[in-house]
């Protein structure tokens, strides 16, 4: 680069206390290494610029195609979701799994182990302390990598395997899925998706009517909750602008999906067909207003 | 005109020996892939560092649309994900790029340790490498809960309750990290706080350290 | 300047008590360094752990159900709590698992001991008449005895029974059985 002429350029001067150093840097002469070498700027940055622009290619592409994983709003009561931590942390998650590394042992898992394993790794320089850098010439820190890798990645496909088989045996679909399915269905029909907001949902209607006792007789509060708004089952709040008054007392009779039949549960703690009708009315009442 | 420009600065700042010691430095033919093809192994550091200034970027751009707040976070990530334009893509990028840049920084990892690079005199650069694995766990794990719908929450309630069998510290070491008695509200905003502040500021200051280690010890010599 | 010549010595580097004056500049600029840093880091410090430091509130009795409904057989019950999370009140839903059989009520919580996740009564087939959860496969006898995985019994609620009603407290250590 220019400069202007010699004697207008500003010279900084060091400290004149400290002397001069014949520098000597740590780094290797690269001249005395075999083969051609170049220049950082630009000719080896662009090399690895190539390769930087075929990765992003490729992530970008990955992003488009594969929308991150959503799933519903986190539910502290949800007892159906089985909880399952980010891949990169599988192998710790499984290792607790094993009876020597839980129950009275669950240190060994937590602390023990990761620590030797994290420990060992932090300060290998200090502990392989050879001269030699191959790897095939020393074999103890190699096998000991090796052997971890390995383990490593066998825990992390036993514990994703069993994530699986738990989601298949409880015929759970991961709420992830659920959600990227509403949310095209959604799509296609030109609505955008967002899940409801729980201040969105709709209050009780006639909380005085007669048919609230029936409602607490017949058992129904044990799962949809003291105000409908539901727990153990579906929340019934707005249901009337789901199901008609017919509907909702099939559903009470003959149960649907998940919920039993109700009758002969609700006949045995007294309810008569008349207050089971009226009880189908005040759900059905139960609107958006 | 942009000559005109730097010769102004120059002028004044001298700024051209500076990158000069960046740009001049020889790279050896044994990491260079256009002669080794091998020496590919080389490139996953300086890709970890991509990934890291896409995660940064993405994540900066991210907190324009989030809350760190319980009742609202969950949706301000789906109206930022569904509604805002490109936003899938940009936290597409920011979700699977963490995955990507742990693989990254893994791949980087096992090529220094089995070409033995960590050995004298670097051993204090990886340390400081360690200590960047670290940090991106964190950020990982400290990440994962920001979406505030039920994995975030469950994960992070398992992590809890593993923090809290360590001996001794174990209770103390949950409640503080949970802001609380529960994972609650004070843990999404502490979490956010560490993901968004604390831990990037570590990476940056490590990540400085890192590559400071590199430029004054150079690359390690061929095998 | 008359002074006897003995005390006249050959130059000695000089062995001084006091300071020097940098060393003086040193210790200064530590001090102040050290302060202005302690100084602007304690109140985040405290900031930062006053969750360790807040006192902790006790549970009132919540009432659940009455004694009547309740059967050898666990039966799951919800109820609510007020909790305080921050600036954030709100009804905390609880779940129990109570059972009454000749030693008593039993309110069972329904947090793993393992890892804090939500066991469930005869939720496995291969765990009949147990509560089983499903994260890491712990699983625990009707009492809360755990079997495998978790190294403790599930926790139990305080139970108060007034006037055929059951009301549940503070979670407790379970007390049947270790």
């Amino acid at each position: 680069m220019a400069h202007g002429s010699k004697d207008e350029k500003v010279v900084y001067v060091g400290d004149s206390r400290v002397k001069k150093k014949s520098h000597q840097p740590l780094q290797p002469d690269y001249s005395s290494y075999p083969g051609k070498s170049e220049a950082f700027i630009p000719n080896f940055l662009l090399k690895e610029w190539m390769v930087g622009a075929v990765v992003l290619v490729g992530f970008l592409v990955l992003t488009i195609s594969e929308a991150p994983p959503l799933g519903y709003p986190a539910d502290p009561n949800n007892t159906a979701f089985i909880p399952i931590p980010d891949w990169y942390f599988l192998f710790l998650y499984q290792l607790l799994k094993y009876p020597y590394a839980a129950g009275d042992y669950v240190i060994i898992g937590t602390v023990l182990i990761p620590g030797i394993a994290f420990g060992g790794l932090m300060l290998a320089p200090f502990l392989d302390t050879g001269k030699e850098r191959r790897f095939y010439k020393r074999p103890i820190a190699s096998w000991l990598m090796l052997v971890s890798l390995a383990a490593c990645v066998y825990l992390t496909v036993v514990s994703w395997d069993a994530y699986q088989h738990e989601l298949e045996v409880m015929k759970i679909e991961p709420e992830h899925h659920k959600r990227a399915r509403e949310a095209e269905k959604n799509a296609l029909a030109g609505k955008p998706y967002n899940h409801p907001k729980p201040n969105d949902s709709v209050a009780l209607v006639a909380a005085d009517d007669p048919a609230m006792e029936t409602y607490k007789k017949a058992t129904c509060i044990a799962c949809h909750g003291g105000e409908l708004e539901g727990g153990g089952a579906p929340s019934l709040l707005g249901v009337g602008d789901r199901l008609s008054k017919e509907e909702i007392l099939t559903v009470i009779k003959d149960g649907r999906g998940a919920m039993p039949a109700m009758l002969d549960t609700a006949t045995k703690a007294g309810v008569t067909e008349e207050e089971l009708d009226k009880l189908a009315d005040w759900l059905a009442k139960q609107k958006k207003e | 005109m942009f000559k005109g420009v730097y010769n102004w600065i120059d002028e004044r700042l001298d700024i051209t020996p500076i990158w000069r010691d960046v740009a001049d430095h020889e790279v050896p033919e044994h990491v260079n892939p256009a002669h080794h093809f091998s020496a590919f192994v080389y490139c996953f550091g300086g890709l970890t560092f991509f990934i890291t200034v896409i995660q940064i970027l993405s994540g900066m751009f991210l907190t324009m649309s989030y809350v760190p707040d319980i009742q609202n976070a969950y949706y301000s990530v789906e109206y930022l994900q569904q509604r805002v334009a490109f936003g899938g893509i940009v936290r597409g990028m920011h979700h699977w790029g963490a995955s990507l840049v742990i693989v990254m920084m893994f791949l980087h990892t096992l090529r220094v340790f089995f070409t033995g690079s960590y050995k004298a005199p670097r051993e204090m650069n990886w340390v400081v490498g360690m200590l960047i694995f670290f940090v991106m766990l964190g950020l990982g794990f400290t990440g994962y809960l920001l979406p505030w719908d039920n994995k975030a929450y469950f994960a992070t309630k398992v992590g809890m309750e593993i923090a809290d069998t360590v001996p001794y510290i174990g209770p103390y070491l949950k409640e503080l990290m949970q802001g609380g008695e529960i994972v609650g509200a004070q843990t999404l905003t502490r979490f956010f706080a560490i993901h968004v502040f604390f831990l990037p500021a570590a990476l940056l200051g490590l990540l400085g350290a890192h590559f400071f280690m590199i430029r004054r010890q150079g690359i390690s010599g061929p095998l | 300047m008359s002074q006897p010549l003995e005390n006249k010595q050959p130059h000695k580097p000089a062995t001084r008590k006091e300071m020097s004056r940098r060393q003086f500049l040193s210790y200064t600029l530590g001090g102040a360094g050290a302060f202005m840093m302690g100084g602007a880091a304690l109140p985040m410090v405290r900031f930062a752990v006053d969750p360790l430091l807040q006192e902790k509130a006790g549970a009132e009795y919540i009432k659940v159900v009455e004694e009547s409904k309740l059967t050898a057989e666990p039966q799951e019950f919800s109820f609510k709590r007020l909790q305080v999370d921050g600036w954030y009140e709100n009804e905390a839903k609880l779940k129990a698992w109570i059972t009454k059989d000749e030693s008593g009520i039993l309110a069972l919580s329904p947090v793993c001991k393992h890892l804090g996740c939500t066991v469930g009564w005869n939720n496995s087939a291969a765990h009949k008449d147990q509560y089983f959860c499903p994260c890491h496969g712990a699983f625990y006898t009707k009492d809360g005895k755990q079997m495998a995985i978790a190294r403790a019994p599930l926790d139990e609620y305080e139970v108060k029974v007034d006037n055929g009603i059951v009301y549940l407290g503070a979670i407790k250590p379970n007390t049947r059985v270790k």
